[in-house]
C-alpha cells in the first residue's frame, strides 16, 4: 500500500494545484464541470436502470450495459482530457507524467480503477462523486452486468473520499509483501479496519470445470491472489489488454495528435489576465543582432567566412581532401632522396621481415601426414593458448566447408603492432645448412672418363703379383713380375703372355721399362740383382739395338768401370766375370752379363737385396732401393756408361723408394717419415715433405712434377703441392688397409691407389695451371671385387695405361687385371 | 687530464630516445604520436646498450627529429585546436557556428609521405603485402558505426582491391593461389617483385572487441594511398586509365571484379580474341574461324579507310568548305553513336578509343558479331577438349606423322592446356601464366567463392561465366567446357563440359598444368592441396606423394610444350622432325 501511496502523492499534490488554477479561473469552467457532473449523474442513473433490469437479461443485455459502460467512459474521458489539456500550460512538470499513468499503470487488479482515477483526478471535487461512482462502476469486480447483487452495496461510492479503491470493501492492506508469506495461514491478510480477511475455500477442479462449462465469463475469468477473488474481465477491458499488448493506447478515444489549442490566444478573453501593452523592444531592431551581423560581414570580407558554396559534402570523409592519385614516381631512380636503403631520416632502412608463406599444412585440405594426431590433438589442448601455435592443420571435405578464420581481424592487429612497435634491428646472421658446409663436388658422371670396369684378366702368375709396368709408349704391352720369380710380358688388348723369363728362384720385387723409346729394354729386380733385357718389342731393329746396347754396355762399361772406379763409386770389379759372386766389399755393384742361356741381357749385383727401382725419364739413369742397405741403400746407376755410384753418404732413415723428377734435376728421395727432395744439379736438399704417422710404402710423382702422392702404412694416402707447403695439401684416409701403391695418369687427371684390403681406388686429381687454384680431387670410382685378398694381402700394385684412361691392377691372388673406362 | 664528459651527451644515451621522451619532445598524444609514427613509418630501434632499462621502447634521435619536422604534426595540432573550437561553439548551443565551423576543418594529404617512405617505385612494390591484406580484410569488413569503421573507408578498400586485382588480371601477373584456413594466398609477380597478399574467406567476420580498430584504420588510411598511387602507376605502365570506370549496373550485381574488367579489359580481350581466333585457325584448321577473322579484318581496313577519308576530309575542309556538309554527316553519325554506346565500354587508351569510335563507326552488329566470334571459338575449344581423340584423328589424317606420338604425350600436351603452341615459350613461365587456361570457359557455381575463381581463372587466360548479370554465357551455353560446383551431387549434367571442385582450378594454375578432372569431380574428396610456397621439399625434407604425382605429369606438358614450340621452329621443314622431337622429347 506504501508503494501504491508513492506513487500516487505527486498525482494528488497535482490536483491540488489544479483546484487552485481552477479557482483562479473563472466560471467558464466550472460551468463545463458541472456539466459534466450532471452528464455523470444521468449515465449513472442510467446505468443503474440498465442493472435493475439487467437482472433477469441475458447475455446479449449484458452486451448492451457493457456498451453503454464504454460510451460513459469513453465520454467521460474525452472531457477530462479535454480539461486537462487545457490546463497543461499551468501545470508544471508532473502533469504529463500524471497524464500519462493510466496508459503506463494498468497491471492487475487495479487497471481499470486507476483508469477511472486518472478520468477523475482532473475533475473539481464537485464532480468527484458522479465520478467515483463511473469509475467504480466501470471499475472492475464490477461486472455489475453479473448478477452480484451484493457487490452492488458495496460499491455506493463514498462521497467523502477520493480515492476508488479504498472504497472497495473486503480489501486487503497487507501492501506489496510476498504472497507466500500468507500461504499457509487461513486469512490472506487485513482489512482496513485490521480484521483478517479470511481465505474463501477454492473451486476443486471438478468445479472449476463446471463453471467454465457453464459459464461463458469463464474464460475471461481471472484470478486475483492479493484479494483471493476471482475477476472476470469485461470485453472492453480485453480489448484495453490486446490494445496494451499491442503498444497502441488502452483507450481508443485517446489522441495523442490532437490539434494544440494555445490557452491564451484561442479565445480572445474580455479581461485577459495580462493585458500590458506590447513593449517597443518588440518592434525595434536588435542590437545584439546588429552587433551579429557586422560581425559577420567582417567575417566574410576578411575571408574568415566563405560564402561560395563548398563541393564538400562531408567534413570527415577522409578521402574527400585527398587529391586524385597522380604520376608519383614519374622520376623514378632519379629522385633525389635519402640514399639507396635509408630512411627519410637518414638512418638505414630496415625493412620489416614478411611473415612466413604458408606451407602444406596450413592448407584447408592438406596432406593426410600432416594431420595430427589425437595425441598432438590432446596436447594442444592441454597446452596454454599462448605456448600453442593458434591453429592446427585442419582438413575440409570440401572448400564450401571452410569457416572463416575468426583470427583473421586478430592476426593483422598483430601484425600492425609488430609493424609500428616492434624495435627493427638488423642482424647479421649466419645461416649455415649442413649441405652448404660440404663442398659442391662435380659429379663424377662429368669427370669421365675413368677406369670402371673390368676388362681383361691376365693370368699366368703362380704367386702374387708384385709389381706390373705397362709400356711408357703406346701401351701395347704389359711387363708383371711376380713372387714365383718369373717377369712375364703381356699383350694389354689380347691378355697373351708374350714372353716369360724365369730370372730365379727368389721373387721378382720390382720390374721396370726403360723409358728410352729406341731400346725397348725391361728391367727387373730379383734378390740383390737388377737385370735388364731386351724385351724384343717395339719396331724394326729395336730388339737387336737393345741387344747392341746392353752389349756395348756390357763390353764399353767393363773399361769405364774400371776407368772410373773412383773412391766414391765403387765400381764393378773388372773380374766380374770371374764368377758370380757379391760384390767384394768395397764395391757398390758388379755389372756383367747375363748368359744367353738365362735370356741375355745385363745383370746388376748390388750387395743388399733392392726393393725397388725407378728410371729417370730419359732413359739412361736408374735408381734402385735397398731398404737395408744403411749407406748403401740408393745407389743410381748409368746404363750407358755401365757404372754406379751412392749419392749419399749416409740416409737418415730407412729409406723405401725413390724416383726422379720427370723433367727437373731433382731427386725424390722417401725414407719412413719424410720425402726429401735433392736438387742433383746443386747436389742439395731442396724440401723436406713431412710425412704422417705412418711408415711411407710408395710414391708417385705427377707428371707435371709439382706434386706427389705418398701412401703410408697408416692408411693414409697424401696428396703433397710442393709449391704449396711442406705438409700434405690432402690427407685422405678412405683405405680399411695400408696402400700398397699408388699411381698417376701420365695424361689424363686421374690417379689411383691400391691397397691391401683388396680395392684400388681411382681419383680425378685435377691440376690447374695457375698457381692459385688448388688441384681438384674428387674420387670417382672405386675398383672391388677384381682382386681377392690372399694371406692379408691385396692388390700389391697398379699402374696407369699410359695413354687410356685405362687402370692394370697386380694382387696377391696372382692375377692382374685391366679396367677401362 | 682530460675534460670530465658529462653523462648522457654522447653515445647511445644520445642517440637514441625512450618513448616517453620522445612524446614529451615532440608535445603530442600517446595516440597522436602512434598515428604519426605509424603514418611516417618510422619504428623503435634496438640500441646496443640501453641508458634507460631494458624495458623500454627506443627510438633514434634522428627518427624523433625526422618527426618534429613532419608538417603533418603541425596540421594534426590544428586539427585537434579546430576540434576544441567546434566542440565549445556545441555546448554554448551555437550549433549555426559549429556546423561553419566543421567546414573548416583543416585538411591533410599524404602523398608526400609515400614518395618520402618510397623513393623509388619497386621500394613501394616490396613494402606491398602487408597493405594489401589489410585492404583486402577492410573490403569485407561492415562498416561498423561502434568501432568506428566508416562505410567510405570500406567502399574506398573495395574499390583500390578490385582496381589492384584487374591490374593483376590485366597483366597476367598472378602466379600463385593457395586455399589455406586462413584464406586466399595469392602472389603475383608484379615488375619482377613477388607480392603476396591474403584475402579472407568470404564469410562475415565477427569483430573482435579487443582490437584497437584506430591503429588498423590509420595503417589502412597510408595504405589506402599508397595503393592508390601504386595502382595508378601499373595502370600508367600499361597505358590505362586510372580511375577506371567501375561499372554501376555490375557492381550492384555483385559481379565484381567483372565490373571493372570490364572498363581497361577492352583492349585485352580483343587481342586476346583475335589470338584465340589465330590459334584455332592454326590448329584446327577451321574455316569458319578463319572467315570470322578475314571479317573481322575487313571491317577494320574500312573503318580505318572511313577515318582516313575523314582526315582527308578535315584537310580539305582547312582548304574550302567543299565537304563539309559531308564530313557533317559523318560526325553527326559517329556522335550519335557515341552518344549510344554505353559509358562502360569506352575504354582506357587514347588509342582504344579510336579503335572503339572505329566499331562504333560499324555499328553495334558488328561488335556483337565480334562477340559472337569469340563465344565460337570458345565453343569449339571445348569441343576439342572434348573430344580429344577426334581431334587427333584430324590430326593424323592433315600430319601421318603425328601418328607416332605415344599415348603419354597425348597426356602431356592434354596437361599442358592452353599454353600449348608454338607463341608459347615452354621456359616463358608469364607466357604460361597467361595462357594456362586459354580457351576455356569456366561456369562458376552459385555456391562457389566468385572472387578468387574470377581472379585466377581470368589472370591465367580462360573465360569465367556465372549466374546472374554481367556474366558472358549461361548455364546451359555450349561453349561452356568447365563447370565449377561444390556440392554434394550433382543433378542435371550437360554432357559436354567437366564438372571440377573449385580446387581443381586452384591446383591446375598452380602447377601450371591442367590436372585430371576426375580426381576433382563433384561430391568425392579432392588431393590434397598443396602450398606453391614450398618447393621441391618442406622444411623437414619430406615431400608429399601428391607432389610427386603432379611432378611427372608437369614433365609430360613440358615435354608436350617443347614439342609444340619446336615443331613451329622447324614445321616447315617435313614430317620427319616430328619423330626426332618425340625422341628428344622421350629422352629428357
Amino acid at each position: 500500500m506504501s508503494k501504491r501511496n508513492a506513487k500516487r502523492e505527486p498525482v494528488k499534490e497535482v490536483d491540488s494545484d489544479i483546484e487552485d488554477e481552477l479557482e483562479e479561473l473563472d466560471l467558464d469552467g466550472d460551468a463545463s464541470s458541472d456539466d459534466a457532473d450532471s452528464d455523470v449523474d444521468a449515465d449513472g442513473d442510467e446505468d443503474g436502470d440498465e442493472e435493475e433490469t439487467g437482472t433477469t437479461s441475458d447475455a446479449g443485455e449484458d452486451d448492451e450495459i457493457e456498451d453503454a459502460m464504454l460510451e460513459l467512459m469513453a465520454a467521460q474521458a474525452e472531457r477530462a482530457q479535454r480539461k486537462a489539456a487545457a490546463r497543461m500550460p499551468n501545470s508544471e512538470g508532473d502533469e504529463p507524467g500524471a497524464r500519462r499513468q493510466p496508459s503506463t499503470r494498468t497491471t492487475g487488479k487495479s487497471r481499470m480503477a486507476t483508469a477511472a482515477e486518472a478520468v477523475a483526478e482532473p475533475d473539481a471535487d464537485v464532480a468527484v462523486a458522479g465520478a467515483k461512482e463511473a469509475a467504480t462502476v466501470a471499475a472492475g469486480e464490477a461486472e455489475d452486468a453479473d448478477e452480484d447483487e451484493e457487490d452492488e452495496e458495496g460499491r455506493i461510492p463514498d462521497p467523502g473520499s477520493d480515492s476508488s479503491e479504498d472504497e472497495r470493501p473486503n480489501r486487503n492492506t497487507v501492501g506489496a509483501v510476498p504472497l507466500e508469506w500468507y500461504k499457509d495461514e487461513e486469512h490472506i491478510g487485513y482489512d482496513i479496519d485490521g480484521r483478517r480477511i479470511a481465505r474463501t475455500a477454492r473451486k476443486d477442479k471438478l468445479q472449476q470445470l463446471l463453471d467454465r462449462n457453464d459459464s461463458k465469463k469463464a474464460l475471461r475469468t481471472i484470478y486475483d491472489p492479493y484479494n483471493d477473488e476471482e475477476i472476470s474481465l469485461t470485453k472492453e477491458e480485453l480489448a484495453m489488454v490486446m490494445r496494451i499488448r499491442n503498444g497502441q493506447f488502452p483507450h481508443l478515444e485517446v489522441n495523442p495528435y490532437e490539434p494544440y489549442n494555445d490557452y491564451f490566444t484561442r479565445e480572445r478573453e474580455v479581461m485577459p489576465i495580462v493585458d500590458r501593452p506590447e513593449p517597443k523592444s518588440r518592434f525595434v531592431p536588435s542590437k545584439w543582432e546588429e552587433k551579429k551581423i557586422v560581425k559577420l560581414v567582417r567575417a566574410i570580407r576578411k575571408g574568415w567566412i566563405k560564402i561560395e558554396p563548398r563541393v564538400r559534402q562531408d567534413p570527415d570523409d577522409p578521402d574527400a581532401h585527398q587529391p586524385p592519385a597522380y604520376l608519383l614516381w614519374a622520376d623514378d631512380g632519379t629522385a633525389e632522396g635519402a640514399g639507396p636503403g635509408k630512411s627519410g631520416s637518414g638512418l638505414t632502412y630496415i625493412p620489416a621481415p614478411k611473415p612466413q608463406l604458408p606451407a602444406h599444412a596450413d592448407s584447408y585440405n592438406p596432406p593426410a601426414e600432416y594431420l595430427p594426431t589425437e595425441e598432438e590433438v590432446a596436447a594442444w589442448q592441454m597446452a596454454d593458448a599462448e605456448d600453442r601455435p593458434r591453429q592446427l592443420p585442419t582438413s575440409f571435405p570440401s572448400l564450401r566447408a571452410v569457416p572463416a578464420y575468426k583470427d583473421f581481424i586478430k592476426e593483422r592487429f598483430e601484425r600492425c603492432l609488430d609493424l609500428y612497435l616492434c624495435p627493427r634491428i638488423r642482424r647479421k646472421r649466419l645461416d649455415i645448412k649442413p649441405e652448404a658446409l660440404v663442398p659442391q663436388l662435380p659429379k663424377p658422371r662429368d669427370l669421365q672418363p675413368f677406369p670402371t670396369t673390368l676388362a681383361v684378366s691376365y693370368e699366368g702368375h703362380e704367386g702374387p703379383v708384385t709389381s706390373i709396368a705397362p709400356d711408357p709408349w703406346d701401351g701395347q704391352w704389359l711387363l708383371s713380375g711376380g713372387q714365383d720369380g718369373t717377369v712375364r710380358l703381356w699383350e694389354v688388348r689380347t691378355g697373351r703372355c708374350w714372353r716369360t723369363w724365369q730370372l730365379g728362384a727368389g721373387p721378382v720385387a720390382a720390374v721396370a721399362w726403360c723409358p728410352n723409346p729406341a731400346l725397348r729394354v725391361i728391367s727387373a729386380v730379383v734378390g740383390s740383382c737388377v737385370v735388364m733385357m731386351a724385351s724384343g718389342t717395339g719396331p724394326e731393329g729395336a730388339e737387336g739395338e737393345a741387344e747392341q746396347a746392353l752389349q756395348a754396355a756390357t763390353t764399353s762399361g767393363r773399361e769405364d768401370a774400371a776407368a772410373a772406379a773412383g773412391p766414391a763409386m765403387g765400381t764393378d770389379g773388372s773380374d766380374a766375370a770371374v764368377d758370380d759372386g757379391a760384390p767384394e766389399a768395397g764395391q757398390l755393384a758388379v755389372w756383367r752379363p747375363r748368359p744367353a742361356a738365362m735370356g741375355g741381357g745385363l745383370e746388376v749385383r748390388l750387395r743388399f737385396p733392392v726393393k725397388s727401382l725407378s728410371w729417370h725419364s730419359r732413359g739412361d739413369y736408374f735408381a734402385s732401393v735397398a731398404p737395408t742397405g744403411n749407406t748403401q741403400a740408393v745407389v743410381v746407376h748409368q746404363l750407358s756408361r755401365r757404372v754406379s755410384q751412392n749419392p749419399f753418404r749416409k740416409n737418415r732413415g730407412r729409406v723405401m723408394r725413390v724416383a726422379f723428377h720427370p723433367s727437373k734435376p731433382f731427386f725424390f728421395v722417401a725414407t719412413q717419415n719424410h720425402v726429401r727432395v735433392y736438387n742433383l744439379a746443386k747436389q742439395a736438399l731442396a724440401k723436406k715433405l713431412l710425412g704422417g704417422g705412418g711408415s711411407i710404402s710408395c710414391i708417385a710423382v705427377h707428371p707435371s712434377g709439382d706434386h706427389v702422392l705418398v701412401g703410408s702404412d697408416d692408411k693414409r694416402v697424401a696428396w703433397y703441392d710442393m709449391d704449396l707447403s711442406t705438409k700434405p695439401y690432402k690427407a685422405l684416409r678412405y683405405h680399411q688397409q695400408a696402400p700398397r701403391s699408388v699411381s698417376y695418369h701420365r695424361s689424363y687427371p686421374l690417379f689411383a691407389s691400391s691397397s691391401d684390403d683388396g680395392t684400388v681406388q681411382v681419383f680425378h686429381g685435377m691440376v690447374y695451371s695457375d698457381l692459385l687454384t688448388n688441384p681438384l680431387i674428387v674420387p670417382v670410382k672405386i675398383l672391388k671385387g677384381g682382386h681377392s685378398v690372399v694371406r692379408s694381402e691385396g692388390v700389391l700394385d697398379c699402374a696407369f695405361h699410359p695413354n687410356q684412361p685405362w687402370i692394370f691392377t697386380a694382387g696377391a691372388d696372382a692375377k692382374i687385371l685391366l679396367y677401362c673406362n | 687530464m682530460g675534460k670530465k664528459l658529462k653523462k648522457g651527451k654522447a653515445g647511445n644515451a644520445a642517440q637514441y630516445m625512450t618513448r616517453t621522451q620522445a612524446i614529451r619532445k615532440l608535445q603530442l598524444r600517446l595516440s597522436e604520436f602512434r598515428r604519426l609514427s605509424i603514418l611516417k613509418g618510422v619504428h623503435p630501434r634496438e640500441p646496443k646498450k640501453k641508458p634507460k632499462g631494458a624495458n623500454k621502447t627506443y627510438y633514434h634521435t634522428k627518427d624523433i627529429n625526422w618527426l618534429a619536422h613532419e608538417p603533418l604534426l603541425n596540421t594534426f595540432r590544428n586539427i585537434k585546436a579546430h576540434e576544441k573550437k567546434v566542440r565549445r561553439a556545441r555546448a554554448k548551443q551555437n550549433a549555426e557556428l559549429a556546423k561553419r565551423l566543421k567546414q573548416l576543418k583543416p585538411t591533410y594529404r599524404l602523398d608526400h609521405l609515400v614518395k618520402e617512405r618510397y623513393p623509388s617505385f619497386i621500394d613501394a612494390l616490396r613494402d606491398l603485402d602487408d597493405a594489401l591484406t589489410l585492404n583486402h580484410l577492410f573490403a569485407t569488413l561492415p562498416a561498423e558505426s561502434k568501432y568506428g569503421i566508416p562505410p567510405k573507408v570500406v567502399h574506398t578498400s573495395r574499390r583500390l582491391a578490385l582496381e589492384w586485382q584487374a591490374y593483376v588480371v590485366r597483366s597476367g601477373a598472378l602466379r600463385r593461389v593457395f586455399v589455406s584456413v586462413k584464406g586466399y594466398y595469392f602472389q603475383a609477380e608484379v615488375l619482377g617483385q613477388s607480392v603476396t597478399w591474403l584475402v579472407p574467406h568470404a564469410l562475415s567476420q565477427v569483430l573482435p572487441t579487443d582490437v584497437d580498430y584506430r591503429v588498423m584504420l590509420t595503417f589502412l588510411e597510408f595504405y589506402n594511398t599508397l595503393l592508390q598511387f601504386v595502382n595508378f602507376k601499373l595502370y600508367h605502365v600499361l597505358g590505362l586509365r586510372y580511375p577506371p570506370l567501375l561499372d554501376a549496373r555490375l557492381e550492384a550485381a555483385a559481379a565484381e571484379l567483372a565490373a571493372i574488367m570490364k572498363d581497361i579489359a577492352g583492349v585485352r580481350d580483343v587481342s586476346e580474341g583475335d589470338r584465340a581466333l589465330g590459334g584455332k585457325a592454326v590448329t584446327e584448321g577451321a574455316l569458319e574461324c578463319a572467315a570470322a577473322n578475314e571479317m573481322e579484318m575487313k571491317a577494320r581496313i574500312e573503318s580505318l579507310q572511313s577515318r582516313l577519308r575523314e582526315i582527308v576530309g578535315a584537310a580539305v575542309e582547312a582548304g574550302g568548305e567543299g565537304t563539309a556538309s559531308d564530313k557533317d554527316n559523318e560526325n553527326k553519325g559517329s556522335s550519335e553513336l557515341e552518344e549510344d554506346e554505353p559509358p562502360v565500354l569506352d575504354s582506357g587508351t587514347d588509342d582504344d578509343d579510336e579503335d572503339d569510335d572505329d566499331d562504333d563507326g560499324l555499328g553495334k552488329g558488328e561488335y556483337l558479331s565480334k562477340l559472337d566470334a569469340v563465344a565460337r571459338s570458345g565453343g569449339r575449344t571445348s569441343t576439342s577438349a572434348m573430344l580429344w581423340d577426334d581431334d587427333e584423328d584430324n590430326d593424323d589424317d592433315e600430319n601421318p606423322a603425328a601418328g607416332h606420338v605415344a599415348g603419354d604425350l597425348d597426356a602431356g600436351s592434354r596437361a599442358a592446356g592452353g599454353a600449348l603452341g608454338p607463341d608459347v615459350d615452354p621456359s616463358d613461365e608469364a607466357a604460361l601464366c597467361r595462357n594456362l587456361f586459354r580457351g576455356l570457359v569456366f561456369f562458376l557455381g552459385r555456391e562457389v567463392p566468385r572472387e578468387p575463381l574470377m581472379l585466377v581463372i581470368r589472370a591465367f587466360g580462360g573465360v569465367a561465366a556465372w549466374d546472374g548479370e554481367g556474366s558472358s554465357h549461361d548455364e546451359a551455353s555450349e561453349a561452356i567446357t568447365h563447370q565449377v560446383v561444390d556440392r554434394p551431387s550433382q543433378g542435371h549434367r550437360f554432357l559436354s563440359r567437366e564438372y571440377v571442385q573449385p580446387q581443381w582450378v586452384f591446383d591446375s594454375a598452380n602447377f601450371r598444368v591442367l590436372m585430371g578432372t576426375d580426381l576433382y569431380a563433384p561430391g568425392q574428396v579432392p588431393p590434397p592441396h598443396l602450398s606453391p610456397f614450398v618447393g621441391e621439399v618442406d622444411d623437414d625434407g619430406y615431400t608429399p606423394e601428391f607432389a610427386k604425382t603432379v611432378r611427372r605429369l608437369q614433365d609430360a606438358a613440358r615435354a608436350a610444350r617443347t614439342r609444340a614450340a619446336g615443331l613451329a621452329l622447324k614445321g616447315a621443314d617435313g614430317s620427319e622432325f616430328v619423330g626426332e622431337g618425340a625422341e628428344v622429347d622421350g629422352a629428357e
